[in-house]
């Protein structure tokens, strides 16, 4: 087995607030393998995108607190980094991809100067005039592409003057060359255009043309991880559709491993090799997608399945989880999810319940699941 | 055929840009959304008809003229056979009773600083006088319908869950125990879970008080479990109307294909290249001449670009109507059926 590209251990993390202390993450564990791709899902508050700031320790700290864990990127513990070198690892090691593209680009900037900052920072760090923690992975192969003809946009000039204070722009670097990587990477996620596109800013794209720009930003960087939180949650339908086949033909190309969260089991059957249902701050079933999709080992992985509406059945209710999400504050003794569970027993409400567990008479030593009777879950009421 | 309950005849409602003075005086064209264009629909007493449609089709627009919050530029609203495009002000007030709507995000359409019994007797108080004692024992009884328990009279809506909150909008909707309720969203802020509470409580309603709803969504699979009839549409158009079923199940429009494969399934399956359209949704903008959806569709022939194509019902396809000229030559098959490479058919 290969050696893997993020190692999470036992990661809990709480937030201090006025009412007390939020466990938003508690001992979250799992490891991700170059070119896979692990789907997170759950359902609001369940820590999903706690999670995803976690990793590359983009929480506001305070109010958050990572109480203990690892997370161990490429052989480095983010945990343990000092704050001022966590930079050198995003971008060329890690890049993310939000919910709201709109939130993420810089209003002021034209598209192209937004993609050349995360080039030229990834070209500073090849050429070891600034130190990266972290190689970039090796140039993607280009060739079975056709080249962009750069030339036409290549009269007008790269940055405006008042943008070279503030960004951190390639003054001294070939623009030329710089521009024209600028386009490969707009045509790579498959923007119609891409020499008008560079010169307008983000208010005039649409939701899909801003979430590819950001893709692209993110991809720029060859980063060995990318964190996709919701990333396709804010588009319309059919163009959710088309970013996530892009997002799918991407990763034959790229090598990069990816974190998907989404609060979209749909989504996440058809992007994810793996998947984590989180519950509660905790991940309660783990394991290859199709295996935690048809043979779900957790009693909540069961009911959630089960009441996704399928437009092909519309016969009697549909089946419903009672109560609600527990909360984070006052988190129920035992298992966190026994008040809700079918197959609750008494010793459920005492004690708290395993960590990830081999599932019982799973078809797959990979599948995991946090219940002690997960062999119940076949017979679930 | 029984008179409907509310009917729409080419309702339109268009916006129009301001424009700058030197256009104006320079004589220019006027820009103009067309967020409603021409739409015709009903809703029979006891029928729930789910609209959808991805963002700027023009569905929430036609839910609002509907509910008369916004008033239309062409066309008629009729209300059990009445009228009631030009009614306005105090005259609406029997009518209003009649029509509620439950908006999509509970926590915007819902006062912070009242409680729940507040929120919900404010329609009532609205109706004509009535004691503080008797508006909480009417509030009291309404919670329950909604699927709240009557004890939360006094809570304020941050008290609430999520869903609690949709159920709390939901029991303000229903307090005048009106004919129809325009749903706009109602699910999509919520978690699957709750989504499904939701969805069943309000099955439940319309079988034990015989509503009427109009549910405005995007969510293709809330509309089967709730909706006896569907309609699509695109750009400010109707695509297709028919029985929930029928339509799911053989979509004759491209674009109801294209709106349903493009669903994510939670199950894992090939993952094969599927039926997809490309380009995104054009604006509203003076769209031009003939079919909407040309610039998407993967059927188009030149005719589509100039005639615009009108709801007809074609063979075989009883109750179903589609605006495409091609609905015969490309068939019911439902998107699953379409992967792959798309079926190049014969230009006529």
């Amino acid at each position: 087995m290969t050696e893997p590209v993020l190692q999470v251990e036992n990661l809990s993390v709480d937030y201090v607030v006025g009412e007390g202390i939020r466990a938003a993450l508690r001992d979250v564990s799992f490891e991700l393998h170059p070119g896979q791709v692990l789907g997170i899902v759950g359902e609001t508050g369940c820590g999903k995108s706690t999670l995803a700031h976690a990793i590359p320790r983009l929480l506001a700290e305070p109010p958050a607190r990572i109480r203990s864990g690892r997370v161990v990127f490429r052989g480095i513990d983010l945990v343990r980094l000092p704050k001022w070198q966590l930079p050198q690892v995003r971008g060329t090691g890690i890049s993310m991809v939000f919910q709201e593209p709109i939130n993420s680009l810089n209003p002021a900037y034209r598209i192209k100067d937004q993609i050349a900052e995360a080039i030229h920072i990834r070209h500073l760090r090849e050429s070891g005039k600034e130190k990266g923690l972290v190689s970039p992975l090796a140039p993607y192969d280009y060739s079975k592409r056709d080249l962009p003809k750069a030339a036409e946009v290549l009269t007008k000039p790269l940055v405006p003057s008042l943008a070279k204070r503030k960004m951190r722009l390639p003054l001294e670097e070939d623009k030329e060359k710089l521009l024209r990587e600028v386009l490969e990477y707009l045509r790579l996620v498959r923007i119609n255009d891409p020499e008008t596109i560079l010169g307008l800013y983000p208010h005039e794209l649409s939701g899909g043309m801003r979430q590819r720009v950001m893709i692209a930003i993110a991809l720029s960087g060859r980063p060995s991880l990318l964190i996709a939180d919701e990333p396709t949650s804010a588009l319309d339908i059919t163009i959710q559709a088309q970013v996530l086949t892009l997002m799918k033909e991407l990763m034959t190309e790229v090598n990069t491993s990816i974190l998907f969260i989404s609060h979209d089991l749909g989504v996440i059957a058809e992007m994810a090799d793996a998947v984590g249902v989180m519950y509660a701050g905790h991940i309660v079933d783990l394991g290859p997608v199709d295996q935690v999709y048809q043979d779900p080992r957790h009693p909540y992985t069961k009911a959630l399945m089960r009441s996704v509406p399928n437009r092909y059945k519309t016969d009697g209710p549909l089946p419903s989880l009672p109560g609600s999400v527990p909360n984070l504050v006052r988190l129920p003794t035992g298992c966190t999810f026994h008040p809700r569970c079918p197959i609750a027993r008494p010793q459920c409400s005492k004690d708290p319940g395993p960590a990830l567990l081999p599932a019982e008479g799973a078809s797959s030593s990979q599948h995991l699941a946090a219940c002690y009777f997960s062999r119940d879950v076949l017979g679930m009421p | 055929m029984t008179e409907a309950l509310v009917e729409t005849v080419d309702v339109e409602k268009l916006f129009p840009l301001t424009q700058s003075l030197a256009d104006t005086l320079a004589g220019r064209e006027k820009h103009v959304i067309h967020a409603v264009d021409g739409v015709s629909l009903q809703v029979q007493r006891g029928e729930a008809v789910g609209l959808i449609g991805e963002s700027g089709s023009g569905k929430t627009t036609l839910g609002w003229l509907i509910a008369r919050l916004h008033d239309s530029t062409g066309g008629k609203i009729l209300f059990e056979g009445v009228d009631i495009t030009k009614v306005k002000g105090r005259d609406l007030r029997p009518w209003r009773k009649e029509v509620q709507m439950v908006f999509q995000d509970p926590v915007s359409s819902l006062d912070p600083r009242m409680r729940a019994w507040q929120i919900v007797g404010e329609p009532i108080q609205a109706q004509g006088p009535i004691t503080k004692a008797q508006l909480r024992a009417r509030v009291a009884e309404i919670l329950p319908h909604a699927g709240l328990p009557a004890d939360t009279l006094d809570l304020y809506p941050h008290e609430f869950s999520g869903g609690g909150r949709q159920r709390l909008s939901l029991a303000r909707a229903l307090a005048l125990d009106p004919k129809l309720i325009i749903l706009d969203e109602p699910t999509s802020a919520l978690d699957v879970a709750v989504q499904a509470q939701v969805l069943n409580r309000l099955v439940k309603l319309q079988r034990d008080l015989g509503l009427s709803y109009l549910l405005i969504t995007h969510n293709v699979a809330a509309v089967r479990y709730v909706a006896d009839r569907v309609a699509v549409m695109y750009l400010g158009r109707l695509a297709e109307v028919g029985p929930v079923r029928e339509v799911l199940e053989h979509p004759l429009h491209p674009y109801t294909k294209a709106l349903l494969a493009a669903l994510p399934v939670p199950e894992v399956r090939r993952r094969a290249a599927r039926y997809r359209v490309s380009g995104e949704v054009p604006t509203l903008i003076n769209p031009p001449p003939g079919c909407r959806f040309a610039g998407r569709c993967p059927f188009v022939i030149d005719r589509c670009r100039v005639e615009e194509p009108l709801l007809r019902v074609i063979p075989n396809h009883p109750n179903h109507t589609v605006a495409c000229h091609r609905a015969e030559e490309i068939g019911d098959l439902p998107p699953e059926e379409l992967i792959g490479e798309i079926p190049r058919l014969p230009t006529s």
